[in-house]
C-alpha cells in the first residue's frame, strides 16, 4: 500500500502541491489524472523519492521512500522523459540493472526482448521514441517490482505494443499483487485498466474513488414531458440542467435508483438514463464552472 | 468468447457480468463448465484483474456461478430465484421494443407470434 499524507511542496513562491493525500491499495491499479500543470509529475517525483517533501510523508507499506534503498529496489518507475546512459545499448543497460536490482529476472528479460523484438546491440539513443519506451518497460518489468509507477506510459506506443504492455502489467497485478500508479491523459484506456481514480487539480486531490462507484454515482438523464410545465426536481442533486427543444438534459449526482424513482413520479414521456464516461466525468469536474466547456460536452 | 466495448457507457464490470449471463442463457456455457480464470481473462482482455474478480463475485452472489477453491469458477446447475429488479428491467425492455414494432406498423398478431416462437424454442430445448 502506498500512502501520501499531507504532502506539501513549493518551488520558490509557487505552490505545486498542498496538503495532498493519496491512498493506493496493494494490488490495485490507480489512475492519476488531472489537467496539465495540476501537479501529476511533481507528485510522481515525490512518490519515487526524487523530490524531498516540504511537509508530509510518502509511505510504502510502512516505510518512508526518501533515501530508502530497500523500498527503491522494489519500485519500478518509467518517467515521461526517459534517460539512458550515452552510447549504452540494451545489453549494457541490463547488466547495469542486474547489479542494482537484486530481484532482476533474467529469463523474463530474455523473453520480453524476444517478444518486443528489440535489438540488444543497437545503441538505445538510436532507437525511436516508441522503442525507447519499450526498452524502459522491458528493463523495469524485469526487476520484478512490487510497486510500479508509470508517467504517461503509453505515449507514442502503437496499439499492438500498448496491448502487450498492459498485458504484462495486469498479469503482474493478478499474479504477484503488484501495486500500480499510472498517470495518463488517455482516459478511455484508463477506464479499462484502473480500478481507482484520483483527480488532481491545482496541487490538491479533488476526487479519489473507486472507479465503479464514481461512475454509478453520476448520471446523464434525458427527459421529456407531454406538457410544457416547468419542474424543479428539488429532491435531486442536479449539477447541470439544459433544455434542448422539448427534451431536457440533466446531470445528476445521486444513486441511479433514487434518480429514477423521483423522475418517474412525474410520468415523463421519455426517460433515458446514461452513466457518464470517465472522460465526461473528468471534463465535468474540471470544467464545472465554465459554461463554455459544458456546452462542448453536453 | 468475451467481447468488451470500451466505447460503451456500460462499465467493464457490468459488461463482463452481462457477457457471462448471455453466454450461460444461450447455452454456450453449460452447467459445470469452467469459466476462464481471473488471470487468463485479465490478460486476454487487458482488464484490471480486480474488476474481473468483482464481476465473478457478483455472478456468484446472484447464483449464476459457483467457486471451487483452488480450481476456479464454474457455471451453476440450477437457476436461482429471479431478481425482481432485473425482471422488471427486462420486461420494460420488451415493452419498449413491442411499442416500437407497433409504431413501425407491424400487426399485433405478428408481434405475438414472434414472442410465442421464442417461448416455444426455449421450451423445447429444456
Amino acid at each position: 500500500m502506498i500512502q501520501v499524507k499531507g504532502l506539501c511542496k513549493s518551488f520558490d513562491d509557487f505552490t505545486a502541491l498542498s496538503d495532498l493525500n493519496v491512498h493506493v491499495e496493494t494490488g490495485s491499479i490507480y489512475g492519476l489524472i488531472g489537467v496539465n500543470g495540476s501537479g501529476k509529475t511533481t507528485l510522481i517525483k515525490h512518490l519515487t523519492g526524487v523530490y524531498m517533501p516540504d511537509a508530509g510523508q510518502i509511505i510504502y507499506d510502512g516505510e518512508d521512500i526518501y533515501e530508502n534503498m530497500g523500498v527503491k529496489e522494489r519500485l519500478g518507475y518509467i518517467p515521461d522523459d526517459l534517460y539512458f546512459f550515452n552510447s549504452y545499448n540494451l545489453r549494457d543497460m541490463a547488466s547495469f540493472y542486474r547489479k542494482i536490482y537484486p530481484r532482476w529476472n533474467e529469463p523474463r528479460y530474455q523473453a520480453m526482448l524476444q517478444e518486443f523484438g528489440l535489438s540488444e546491440r543497437r545503441k538505445i539513443s538510436k532507437f525511436s521514441k516508441g522503442m525507447q519506451k519499450q526498452a524502459a518497460f522491458i528493463l523495469t518489468m524485469s526487476t520484478m517490482p512490487d510497486y510500479l509507477i508509470l508517467d504517461e506510459p503509453i505515449d507514442g506506443l502503437d496499439p499492438l505494443i500498448r496491448k502487450k504492455v498492459w498485458r504484462y502489467v495486469v498479469s503482474d497485478v493478478a499474479e504477484r499483487q503488484m501495486t500500480v500508479l499510472v498517470s495518463s491523459h488517455n482516459l478511455r484506456e484508463m477506464e479499462g485498466i484502473c480500478d481507482y481514480i484520483g483527480i488532481l487539480s491545482g496541487g490538491r486531490m479533488m476526487i479519489e474513488r473507486d472507479l465503479e462507484e464514481l461512475k454509478t454515482d453520476i448520471h446523464k438523464v434525458q427527459i421529456a414531458f407531454k406538457d410544457q410545465q416547468d419542474r424543479t426536481f428539488a429532491e435531486l442533486n442536479i449539477l447541470h440542467r439544459e433544455k434542448r427543444g422539448s427534451v431536457e438534459l440533466l446531470i445528476v449526482r445521486d444513486s441511479g435508483d433514487h434518480v429514477k424513482s423521483v423522475l418517474e413520479k412525474e410520468e415523463p414521456a421519455v426517460l433515458d438514463m446514461l452513466p457518464l464516461s470517465l472522460e465526461e466525468i473528468f471534463i465535468y469536474e474540471m470544467g464545472g464552472e465554465s459554461s463554455e466547456i459544458q456546452s462542448i460536452l453536453f | 468468447m468475451f467481447q468488451l466495448d470500451l466505447k460503451s457507457r456500460k462499465s467493464i464490470y457490468e459488461q463482463i457480468v452481462d457477457n457471462c449471463k448471455e453466454l450461460i442463457v444461450a447455452g454456450v456455457l453449460a452447467p459445470n463448465d469452467k469459466l476462464p480464470s481471473v488471470r487468463e481473462l485479465s490478460a486476454t482482455l487487458t482488464v484490471n484483474p480486480n474488476t474481473i474478480q468483482k464481476a465473478y463475485r457478483e455472478l456468484e452472489q446472484t447464483g449464476w456461478i459457483y467457486t471451487v477453491s483452488g480450481l476456479g469458477c464454474f457455471v451453476s446447475e440450477s437457476r436461482h430465484e429471479p431478481d425482481p429488479k432485473q425482471v422488471r428491467g427486462l420486461l420494460n425492455k420488451i415493452g419498449m421494443l413491442v411499442k416500437e414494432l407497433l409504431f413501425l406498423g407491424l400487426p399485433p398478431e405478428e408481434v405475438k407470434q414472434e414472442i410465442d416462437k421464442v417461448i416455444q424454442e426455449r421450451g423445447v430445448s429444456h
